[in-house]
């Protein structure tokens, strides 16, 4: 949620992650609800579904647009199991720089839920 | 595919099939291989299903004989319900016998199958054949300046490097050094498992910046 939101601010645009959050298109990400859709199907195990949001994502896209999404998603798959696998926490400074959208977004609640 | 991304999913791919530092060639392939059999092993699927993991008993559907019992766990809780693991869960792993530097390097070895394994099934593409084992035995080498946490794990933070241990937040190449965020010191017990994935996962934030 952060590098998204550092994202925005580099393209001068404000996106609302709670959209995010709840998973509808109304983020202003570019192709948000491509996108959403596409990373849902890419972890979910229907193929079917997967197809579908993969041709919109193509559509919306690219083919190369489609490719880089990919890599993102399987990036970020990997990349959150070591932090999840070694226990390591949010530093100081990234807690005070997330604190307002952690606690609008009730961000803490996947943390209640995982517990 | 960018050729950057082709170039970091191929190293890291390439990287999968050589001795480790802690596991060998074959022992890292065999990892790689059960984090792929975990996905669809019934144990793992009831587990995750339940509201709490420890409420469920049973036995992990077991790909790879030769990879030991307390891998087999960790392969298969990473893989299939990582958003629950805890330290209890890891020193349980511990004192079971699994070290702590091998188990580093075995979450580097499940984190860069699922990457490349995700990062496929989302573009379409069939899922690459595991490359073939690397002779030679793992290095044992670990960083004299590793310190116990932030987590679990002890990690090489860049103030405690010493001069014979590698400078791990110098980007190659380029400029940028990084400042060590928790993130990038993870793996860094074991250095040689840090570099595949942060160059799959450079190819990814790189697609991020150029979106912006």
């Amino acid at each position: 949620m952060a590098l998204l939101r550092a994202s925005g601010r580099h393209a001068d645009r404000d996106f609302n992650l709670d959209a995010v959050i709840r998973g509808d298109p109304g983020s202003d990400v570019p192709h948000g609800g491509a996108l959403l859709a596409f990373a849902d199907a890419v972890l979910g195990r229907d193929d079917a579904a997967l197809g579908l949001a993969r041709d919109a994502v193509r559509l919306a896209v690219g083919d190369a647009g489609l490719s880089d999404a990919a890599a993102v998603i399987g990036g970020f798959d990997g990349i959150t199991r070591i932090a999840d696998a070694t226990g390591i926490p949010m530093e100081p400074d990234k807690v005070v720089l997330t604190a307002d959208f952690f606690g609008a977004l009730d961000i803490g609640r996947f943390r209640r839920e995982k517990a | 595919m960018r050729a950057t991304l082709a170039a970091a999913e191929t190293e890291a791919w390439r990287r999968l099939g050589l001795p480790g530092t802690w596991w060998t060639a074959s022992e890292r392939l065999a990892i790689a291989c059960e984090s792929r059999a975990a996905a669809d092993c019934a144990f793992c699927a009831e587990r995750a299903a339940a509201l709490s993991p420890l409420s469920v008993t049973g036995q992990h559907t077991i790909a790879q004989k030769s990879v030991p019992a307390h891998a087999i766990e960790a392969i298969h809780r990473i893989r299939t319900d990582p958003g629950r693991l805890g330290e209890t869960w890891f020193l349980q792993l511990r004192a079971a016998g699994l070290g702590e530097e091998a188990y580093v390097e075995l979450v580097s070895v499940v984190a860069v199958t699922v990457a490349v394994d995700t990062f496929r099934r989302g573009a379409g593409l069939p899922l690459l054949p595991l490359p073939q084992a690397a002779p030679g035995g793992p290095t044992r080498q670990r960083p004299h300046g590793a310190r116990p946490g932030p987590g679990w794990v002890a990690m090489l933070a860049p103030e405690d490097r010493t001069d014979a241990d590698p400078d791990l937040y110098q980007e190659h190449p380029g400029p940028r050094r990084r400042y060590g965020a928790n993130i990038h010191r993870a793996l860094s017990l074991v250095p040689d498992s840090m570099n595949p994935l942060v160059g799959f996962a450079g190819g990814t934030v790189s697609v991020q910046r150029s979106d912006a």
